[in-house]
């Protein structure tokens, strides 16, 4: 018998639903906004990455449809070729500006990003060491990477200097590569460390900073600003896909560094590039941020109340230090009932439980967001505590 | 040799099956773990078929922990000794059991092995004085846990050592544990973050393969003599390099050849005297994580002094651990968190207290510094 070619497509898919590992979409019917209708209910939207609502802001919505209107809806080709237009420029000007850096160069998204550039900085006899739990993004571009890959504990920075030790001498070059902000739990990493460190060993320091731009740092200028190394972090690279309530991955650093990424990054030189509209509202949305502190200063104080409340309630928020709130409540099944039970009260906020997390961390994962009035979040706690207790959890 | 029991799975399930050995003072630990495996199930019936033997190997131990349902397959002797737990061994493989479950220690695991080879998983509620095997729970309770895991179809099967004393040398006055092969044992499942809500589960074959095909790589990089450790890990290597390598022994390997095999402590010296080095491939064997001084007695201390480059003049206190490439697959590491070394020399001991950590090889490229000392500080 001949085999059937496509047979796997259902049997993978079927091991997965078997598994409970399946993906199983939802629906927004209207625009992501504190208050959104998924699945016909409406809801307050608690799993948004668009921390400032800046998907919704005017400013960012006209300037979309004015580039559209401008330059067509495509760019016609990858920017290499003929697709470079004076916008993506404009933002990338904008955003070095902003970040403090000599230059900036804007990717398709954050993965193409990391999946184009890490491979480039890092070679046969090179080391990447890289924090363990790093976003998935870094994990593929550094797969596709032929240097060796040193793994350090998350933000242990003991066994970074004991990595680097190793490594010092052993390899040509030493690239570390953290996430900013980790997605997970909202803790950050201790970037002043780990820069200190990179000097003391001659390593380059990469920073994903993906939920940390817009959100960390004066006018939200991101981790490096929080920390005062502005323009010292050798690769600071982010996206437009969160905060800035757009799409499109950046990188911030030298012209040196830029000149390479570009001419090097296979998913920057082979892919087309944004559409005007994408450009557009980036630019918007950097200009929004520079011009109108108003969004983090409230998504600043959304957040310390809404965790302060939590805690005092009796909820374990774990070692998060941003608007990423985790719920911690132990086993899997209770963090699915409150999820269920949350959304049944109109209060979005998904589980994430093992694999994802170790068996008894399972856990709601709230993102504040500016955009949430004070009845908002008061709705929320108290639907909170009272499900907390119906739970037994608090 | 005490009792035996089993399980196999229901139709709904699985057919998952399972059998439990037990030992005269292991009765209580058995019982312990039955219990603790009836509560994890909330009393209701464990979904799984039980075949077991009878009297003390197994059949008294259910029912006293309160179940009833399961299948005897071996009529055990009122004496028993290891003959029985090859008899039962064999008894339930007839009855194409999924996993043997069994009470003892690193003798019993021995017996079974010989019996099941690597054709069934084993996994060993802990009971006995000597347990170097890397196929025993923590203590009953975890063990049930594991075995819930199993049945549930959570689990997976892993190679692990089954080590024991070296009776002869033993005999001589000798403490010395010796590896005798790789049984299959359960290992969770090690997953990977492929994405912030995407996660693989990683296949400990394929991880075994990565690993061995980055330490052929690097020989072909860096040439010279390379020897290879002991165990199944070190083994893949072997394979990987189309070469007849012995599971228990040490190798030899230079240009992608055999340049001798299964060699001992006179061997070694023969072929390092006169070179400038040779960098040895060892994995982490049995459940205390031993990297030297147990299964690989070959690397006695000179052999150690030549590869660490300890043996000549000023250079003696700075040892050359980049002779050592130490490799173990992720999961193999999270139950063997240390590294522990052994090696009859307090010296070259100390020089690995001292430094306190190695880099492990865990996958294609991949390292992770891990903890290593001899346990005697
Ligand atoms: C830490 C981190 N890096 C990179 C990305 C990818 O960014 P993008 O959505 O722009 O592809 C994400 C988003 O999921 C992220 O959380």
């Amino acid at each position: 018998m001949k085999r059937n070619p496509t047979a796997f497509l259902k049997e993978e898919f079927d091991a997965l639903v078997a598994q409970k590992l399946n993906w199983e979409l939802r629906t927004l019917q209207g625009p992501s906004r504190p208050h959104s209708v998924v699945d016909g209910k409406e809801v307050i939207m608690l799993c948004s990455n668009n921390y400032l609502n800046l998907s919704n802001h005017p400013k960012v919505v006209e300037g979309a449809i004015e580039a559209a209107k401008k330059y067509g809806a495509g760019s016609g080709s990858v920017r290499a070729i003929a697709g470079n237009m004076a916008i993506h420029e404009e933002v990338e000007r904008e955003l070095a500006a902003f970040k403090g850096t000599e230059s900036s160069l804007v990717y398709q998204t954050g993965f193409a990003a990391n999946a184009g550039l890490i491979p480039q900085l890092a070679d046969k006899g090179d080391i990447i060491i890289s924090d363990a739990l790093n976003h998935g993004s870094i994990i593929d571009g550094v797969r596709l990477s032929k240097a060796d890959r040193g793994v350090y504990a998350h933000n242990d920075m003991g066994e970074l200097e004991r990595v680097l030790k190793e490594a010092d001498g052993k390899y040509r070059r030493i690239l570390i590569i953290t996430d900013g902000v980790f997605s997970m739990d909202g803790d950050i990493a201790p970037l002043d460390e780990i820069y200190k460190l990179a000097q003391e060993y001659g390593a380059m320091t990469y920073v994903d900073d993906a939920h940390g731009e817009g959100v960390m740092g004066p006018d939200g200028r991101g981790m490096s600003a929080h920390f005062g190394l502005e323009g010292k972090i050798d690769v600071e690279m982010g996206t437009f896909s969160k905060a800035y309530g757009v799409v499109g991955g950046l990188v911030a650093g030298s012209r040196d560094l830029i000149n390479y990424a570009f001419n090097k990054s296979r998913t920057w030189l082979l892919s087309g590039s944004h559409p005007p509209a994408v450009s557009g509202a980036q630019l918007a949305s950097i200009k929004v941020l520079k011009t109108e502190p108003q969004h983090v200063k409230q998504l600043w104080e959304n957040t310390n109340y809404f965790k302060k409340e939590l805690v005092e309630m009796g909820f374990d928020t774990g070692n998060s230090v941003t608007p990423i709130t985790p719920v911690i409540v132990g086993e899997s099944a209770k963090a699915k009932d409150l999820s269920r039970r949350l959304i049944e009260e109109g209060v979005f906020a998904l589980p994430i439980i093992f694999p994802m997390v170790a068996k008894d961390k399972a856990r709601i994962r709230a993102m504040m967001n500016a955009g949430l009035k004070g009845d908002d979040i008061d709705y929320v706690l108290s639907t909170f505590e009272k499900i907390g207790k119906e739970l037994g959890i608090i | 040799m005490g009792g035996a029991v089993g399980l196999k799975g229901t139709d709904d399930v699985s057919d998952k099956a399972l059998l439990l050995g037990a030992k005269e003072r292991s009765g209580p630990r058995a019982l312990e773990m039955l219990t603790e495996l009836l509560a994890l199930y909330h009393g209701k019936k464990i979904p799984a078929a039980l075949f077991t033997c009878s009297n003390e190997m197994g059949a008294n131990e259910l029912e006293k922990a309160g179940i009833l349902d399961y299948e005897t397959v071996y009529d055990s002797p009122d004496d028993t000794s290891a003959k029985d737990t090859r008899l039962a061994c064999a008894a339930f493989m007839n009855g194409k059991v999924d996993l043997i479950v069994f009470c003892g220690g690193d003798g019993t695991t021995r017996d079974i092995y010989e019996t099941v080879g690597r054709k069934v998983p084993i996994l060993g509620v802990p009971a006995g004085v000597k347990m170097h095997s890397g196929v025993f729970g923590m203590n009953p309770a975890a063990t049930a846990k594991t075995l819930k895991e199993f049945i549930d179809g959570r689990l997976s099967a892993a190679s692990a050592e089954v080590m024991d004393l070296d009776e002869e040398l033993y005999r001589q006055g000798e403490w010395s544990v010796r590896l005798f092969g790789t049984a299959l044992t359960l290992a969770e499942p090690h997953y990977v973050q492929v994405g912030k809500m995407c996660f693989e589960e990683v296949d400990e074959e394929a991880v075994l393969d990565d690993l061995a095909e980055y330490v052929t790589d690097r020989m072909r990089e860096e040439g010279g003599l390379w020897l290879l450790g002991p165990g199944s890990t070190v083994e893949r290597v072997g394979r990987a390099l189309g070469v007849e390598k012995s599971v228990l022994g040490i190798d030899a390997v230079e240009n992608g050849r055999l340049a001798g095999s299964d060699l001992n402590e006179k061997g070694l010296l023969a072929l390092l005297d006169g070179r400038g080095g040779a960098r040895v491939v060892l994995s982490p064997v049995g459940a205390q994580g031993f990297i030297l001084g147990r299964g690989n007695l070959e690397l006695s201390p000179a052999v150690l002094r030549k590869l660490l480059k300890m043996d000549g003049g000023e250079k003696c206190d700075k040892p050359d651990f980049d002779a050592l490439m130490i490799i173990a697959t992720p999961a193999k590491l999270a139950a063997t968190p240390v590294l522990r070394v052994d090696t009859g020399d307090a010296k070259i001991d100390s020089t690995f207290d001292e430094k306190g950590h190695l880099l492990v090889a865990t996958g294609y490229r991949s390292l992770r510094l891990v903890a290593v000392g001899s346990g005697n500080d």
